[in-house]
């Protein structure tokens, strides 16, 4: 095994040598004299030793007084979402350094993964694929105008319900989806993958970066660009280098349409900024009837796209729609008004130097500057005009394409900048955008905020200073290595002292993924499971500032959540969640406890390996031997169905399903930002279309082996059937356990 | 369960208070401020609720006397009359004239408990429905990064002895006026508020003991706080209870998401459970086509949303002196119609504030003629009052909160007076 050891050195020299040598590098008026550096408001790390020399020769789990298996445990609620059956000993018996070395390699997430996500339609299309597939309801319009399907007439009349129907049969016929269509496989493979991947290590680092660099899907125009931005811009870099994690963000579009760096300009004459409105609307608001569109095709046509008013010319684009969508530029938007900061504001405040970075005000100013041009190519014809156009104007020598990303040297700000205390000369080009990008990523500041957030992450909410103070070195050293940052995490000895221990409270997510992979769940259909994810706090993409969810404890744990936390256990183990098969009797060999108390004793080490369980064992026996609760739990007993091997009944036939079922689904019907949480339905009818309308999802995402499994055939089933007594009272043990308070920690 | 655990809380801080040799008018102040419901005294109630997709406040509260509106809605302009015969605007006050699908709250007006902000908006001029709702909710225009909401804000400078259900959004999930440090309760139905098992009941009943004993003793402390009160709130609502409510003095909800939010925020005033901030929603107000005058998409809309605030005050009764309610809605729409029969994307709308405090029966802000000169870029009712203006006073004034710059952070701007002093 490599041995590598880091001696202490001085911190206090080395990271600002690196910073000079990163300014050093930028040639001509970049290469600014030291003065000139910023000075970060805060003291620069620790001008002292680190305390730790790193050997990454063993974990030293050892010396903190853990087993093997404890300590493998811990490595599994870390770098994995926790342990299945057979998990803790598995890793064990490889050596825990061995399966960090394969977790640090980025395994492929494994045949599992595949076959279950094998009929997901979308996760392989491209961003532009996506937008060709899912159009807005605009979109949809004029291409039943250009088919001749509606007629202007039939447009302009007010019999709204039949247009829509009109409308419906023509997207079916096309094979257009609708977005929710989108999201529902987006949040199912993002739960697979947590559940059964085999790089369960980068699908936590995804995760986490996710949420660092967060983008929502509240967001009308980011929203269809999130699942190319997690597979593409996010996902290949968890363990690759911070600063190409950073420009695979900044330049997707699904970031730069969130925070508006989309449409962030150089100050224009009017006439410039109108052509420029025109030509910048958003690809997935390609026209003026969007808006219209939108009212006629919600139930409650709340909440359309379309950031900006409509100019005058707009009213006759609406009378006739068609025309104005053959001829963009009668449908001018109210131009965009300069530089927007939001992004250069964020770039600095969340993603890299933090809020108390050390830049001001005049440097979010001049980074938003450096920036313009950085903005979206829209797909398809509108693209291609756009870039014929730029060829003739005479800027297509400074034009770049990239995807969907395009530097437009006709918006970008040409002036000299002053970023960070570094100038950039009048004239430049993109080139800018990547050079602040240089700048922040290998700033100090950065490297202090990010290695905090990785040992909140991955320590605890409050990691010692010793180990953020080692891991910025490790980051500097590495120029941004993140492999190198999280292996060296794992092999400090603060990662597995007492204090790290279950500190960290799982999130929603999490405890979700832990109690699948815990009760080795077949999980047949992810949306139920992902349903009480948002009821639990945590709706999966759709976090609306870009903070990204708070990583404290505080946070998830609260009166209404923790209630949910202890219901979901409840219900999952009882066979309430739709979708989800399970065996409890297989984790125990097949072989059924002979009371309460036995069913206790064997299922909290399977369920909670590795762990102390005295505490929990103690409050639970007096209880699950009360013989009130075995009357409460045997009367309580489902009578012919629901058999102990819960099967669970498909959300079809279970009978509280459309309270379970309405939280998350007012998501679905929605273009709008009402969010993918609020209760709003789509009309005043209440919940029983909504219902359908998720169930219909829910077929759409169902892989077909799904089938067999509500035929409530699988042989475990049988085997359970045939097992009198139907084992309640597990399930209830079972239950209790996951909504325990030891569960909900890692 | 509430009263005793607030004046245990009063008594240990008495004796924390003694101890260490604090002043005696520390400790009259603290055990009052601890004490105060168990004495009987009542908390104030601010319920705030957003109309998500920007009314037409031009449609709600419609300035009947410019003729400058028959002009550019041709279509849309209604006639006002005295006596609101159907299928015209209730005149309020010789200027503006109140739709009549908002009949409901015509007579909250003449008491001079409801009020009318018009010309409200935000700073930032962005006519992107997320970009405004996120801006009005976090309370920082033109920021996207503000992590809490300004109710969060607002419930962190109540400065007293907490509830769990001090903060309550009936929401799936918590919306972004609500982030934030301070613990706050997002449930779309007060049903589901408990261990549950769908059809198992007793297993609930079973295992909710379970959990008890757990969470009660468990070493980390943040889940064992949480889970107390946890426990405690789910016997405060006593589910049984909620099940049988019927709404006092004759009150009738439609039977919408509006209705239903409505009703079980009036169950919480009314049950004591240490409400302060509640939030609600309503949906459906993106009125591009079709909008309607007495009737179609806009009428709908406004019949819900005004029946539903005349039964929620109705319902309350003894409770109206605790209560203000107030609407908003992201930003207003364009003052032409346009060719589909609706309108588009503005800037300033108006909103509602209704409570006995309330500086009722008025039209405050300021609209001015609707000439393309006065309009914000020619087309738009322009923002004439900050929307911090009026949360800033209403939040402040009913709740008593002193530091707008807490609720609203980098506004250096004055409150615009409409609750009575």
């Amino acid at each position: 095994m490599n041995s590598r050891i880091l001696t202490g050195v001085a911190l206090g020299g080395l990271i600002p040598a690196l910073w000079a040598s990163s300014m050093g590098a930028a040639p001509g008026a970049l290469a600014a004299p030291r003065a000139q550096n910023p000075a970060p408001r805060r003291a620069p790390l620790a001008a002292k030793p680190a305390p730790v020399s790193l050997s990454y020769d063993r974990l030293p789990y050892a010396r903190a007084g853990l087993s093997a298996t404890q300590a493998a445990a811990h490595l599994l609620d870390r770098f994995a979402f926790g342990a299945r059956p057979g998990d803790v000993e598995r890793v064990v018996a490889l050596g825990l350094e061995r399966w960090l070395s394969q977790q640090l390699a980025a395994p492929a997430p494994g045949p599992e993964v595949e076959r279950r996500l094998a009929e997901y339609s979308t996760l392989t299309l491209s961003p532009a694929e996506v937008v060709q597939r899912y159009p807005n309801n605009g979109q949809l319009l004029r291409a039943a105008l250009d088919a001749g399907v509606i007629t202007q007439a039939e447009y302009q009349k007010k019999d709204r319900v039949a247009l829509k129907d009109r409308l419906a049969q023509f997207a079916q016929q096309q094979g257009y989806g609708r977005p929710q269509e989108l999201l529902a496989e987006t949040t199912a493979q993002k739960l697979i993958r947590a559940v059964y991947g085999e790089d369960q290590l980068q699908e936590a680092l995804s995760d986490f970066w996710f949420n660092h660099f967060n983008v929502s899907w509240t967001d009308n125009k980011a929203r269809l660009f999130i699942p190319s931005y997690e597979r593409d811009a996010i996902r290949p870099h968890t363990l690759g280098r911070f600063r190409d994690l950073l420009e695979a963000t900044a330049k997707h579009p699904a970031m730069l349409y969130y925070l508006n760096n989309a449409e962030s300009t150089a100050p224009m004459p009017d006439d410039a900024r109108m052509q420029l409105a025109a030509d910048t609307k958003d690809a997935s608001d390609a026209s003026a009837t969007s808006d219209a569109a939108n009212a006629v095709m919600t139930d409650n046509a709340a909440m359309t796209l379309n950031p900006a008013p409509p100019a005058p010319g707009r009213r006759k684009a609406l009378q006739n729609p068609r025309k104005a969508l053959q001829n963009p530029k009668k449908t001018v938007k109210k131009a965009a008004r300069g530089i927007n900061e939001n992004y250069a504001r964020e770039l600095m405040e969340l993603h890299t130097l933090g809020v108390d970075g050390g830049y001001t005000q005049r440097d979010v100013i001049e980074v938003a500057r450096a920036l313009t041009g950085w903005t979206v190519l829209p797909p398809g014809p509108r693209g291609n005009a756009l870039q014929r156009r730029l060829a003739r104007q005479g800027s297509a020598q400074n034009l770049v394409v990239d995807g969907l990303f395009v530097f437009r040297p006709d918006m970008h700000d040409t002036g000299a900048k002053t970023v960070l205390g570094q100038a950039f000369p009048a004239g430049g080009g993109m080139e800018e955008g990547e050079r602040v990008l240089d700048l922040v990523a290998n700033h100090p500041a950065t490297i202090r905020h990010i290695t905090h957030q990785i040992a909140v992450r991955f320590v605890s909410d409050t990691p010692p200073k010793a180990l953020e103070d080692r891991l910025a070195r490790v980051f500097s050293d590495t120029h941004g290595d993140l492999r190198a940052v999280v292996r060296a995490l794992a092999y400090s000895p603060e990662f597995w002292s007492s204090s790290a221990l279950r500190a960290k409270v799982k999130s929603p997510f999490e405890l979700a993924a832990s109690a699948l992979r815990a009760l080795d769940a077949d999980v047949i259909n992810p949306r139920p499971v992902v349903q009480w994810i948002t009821r639990m706090g945590q709706p999966l993409y759709a976090y609306q500032p870009p903070t990204g969810y708070p990583d404290s404890a505080k946070a998830w744990v609260n009166t209404g959540s923790l209630l949910n936390r202890m219901n979901f256990g409840l219900q999952l183990a009882c066979g309430r969640v739709p979708g989800v098969r399970l065996d409890l009797l297989k984790l125990n060999g097949g072989h059924e406890p002979e009371s309460a108390q036995a069913a206790l004793k064997t299922y909290a080490p399977l369920l909670l390996p590795g762990r102390d369980l005295t505490d929990t064992l103690r409050q639970l026996a007096p209880v699950v031997n009360d013989p009130e609760f075995v009357r409460k739990v045997d009367a309580a007993a489902p009578k012919p169905a629901a058999p102990g091997a819960m099967t669970s009944p498909d959300e079809t036939s279970t009978p509280s399903n459309e309270a379970m079922v309405a939280p998350d689904d007012a998501m679905a019907p929605t273009d709008a930002m009402t969010a993918p949480d609020t209760m709003t339905p789509a009309s005043d009818s209440g919940a029983a279309p909504a219902a359908r309308r998720a169930r219909r999802q829910t077929n759409a995402i169902r892989r077909p082996n799904g089938q067999a499994s509500r035929m409530n055939g699988g042989g475990a089933a049988r085997r359970a059937l045939r097992n009198a007594p139907a084992p309640t009272q597990l399930a209830e043990v079972v239950g209790v356990l996951l909504g325990s308070p030891e569960f909900q920690r890692r | 369960m509430w009263t005793r655990r607030a004046l245990l809380k009063s008594g240990g801080m008495a004796v924390f208070a003694v101890g260490m040799g604090g002043s005696p008018q520390f400790l009259a102040r603290a055990a009052s401020l601890a004490a105060s419901p168990a004495m009987g005294r009542r908390r104030k109630v601010l319920v705030t609720l957003f109309q998500r997709g920007a009314m037409d406040g031009l449609m709600a509260v419609t300035p009947f006397t410019d003729p400058n509106l028959r002009v550019m809605r041709p279509q849309l302009a209604m006639d006002a009359s005295r006596d609101a015969g159907p299928g015209a605007l209730t005149d309020l006050d010789g200027r503006f004239g109140l739709h009549p699908a908002l009949s409901a709250l015509a007579p909250l007006f003449r008491e001079k408990r409801l009020a009318i902000v018009h010309g409200v908006g935000s700073p930032d001029p962005t006519r992107s429905h997320f970009d405004a709702q996120d801006y009005m909710e976090s309370g920082t225009p033109g920021r996207k990064g503000t992590a809490s909401g300004w109710l969060n804000r607002a419930v962190g400078q109540l400065g007293h002895d907490a509830s769990p259900f001090r903060a309550v959004s009936l929401t799936s999930a918590l919306p972004r006026s609500l982030y934030g440090d301070e613990p706050a309760l997002a449930v779309a139905n007060l049903n589901d508020f408990g261990v549950q098992v769908p059809g198992a009941a007793r297993v609930a009943q079973a295992a909710g003991q379970s959990f008890e004993a757990l969470y009660e003793t468990t070493s980390q402390s943040l889940l064992r706080g949480a889970g107390k009160e946890s426990f405690e709130a789910v016997r405060m609502l006593n589910r049984a209870d909620l099940a049988n409510y019927q709404p006092a003095n004759g009150a009738v909800y439609p039977n919408s998401p509006l209705g239903r939010s409505l009703r079980q925020i009036a169950m919480l005033i009314k049950k004591d459970v240490g409400l302060e901030v509640a939030f609600a929603e309503s949906g459906g107000w993106d009125t591009h086509v079709q909008e309607g005058t007495t009737n179609g998409a806009f009428a709908r809309r406004a019949k819900d949303l005004g029946d539903s605030i005349a039964a929620f005050w109705t319902d309350l009764g003894p409770r109206q002196d605790d209560v203000t309610l107030m609407t908003m809605t992201e930003f207003g729409r364009t003052v032409h119609e346009n060719g589909s029969g609706g309108t588009d994307h503005g800037r300033g709308s108006c909103l509602f504030a209704l409570g006995n405090d309330v500086d009722g029966g008025k039209v405050h802000g300021r609209v001015p003629a609707l000439v393309p000169d006065a309009l914000e870029d020619r087309r738009d009712l322009p923002v004439t009052t900050d929307f911090r203006a009026v949360f800033s006073d209403v939040a402040g004034a009913h709740l008593g909160i002193a530091k707008d710059a807490a609720l609203f952070p980098g506004w250096t701007g004055a409150r615009l007076p409409v609750i009575r002093a």
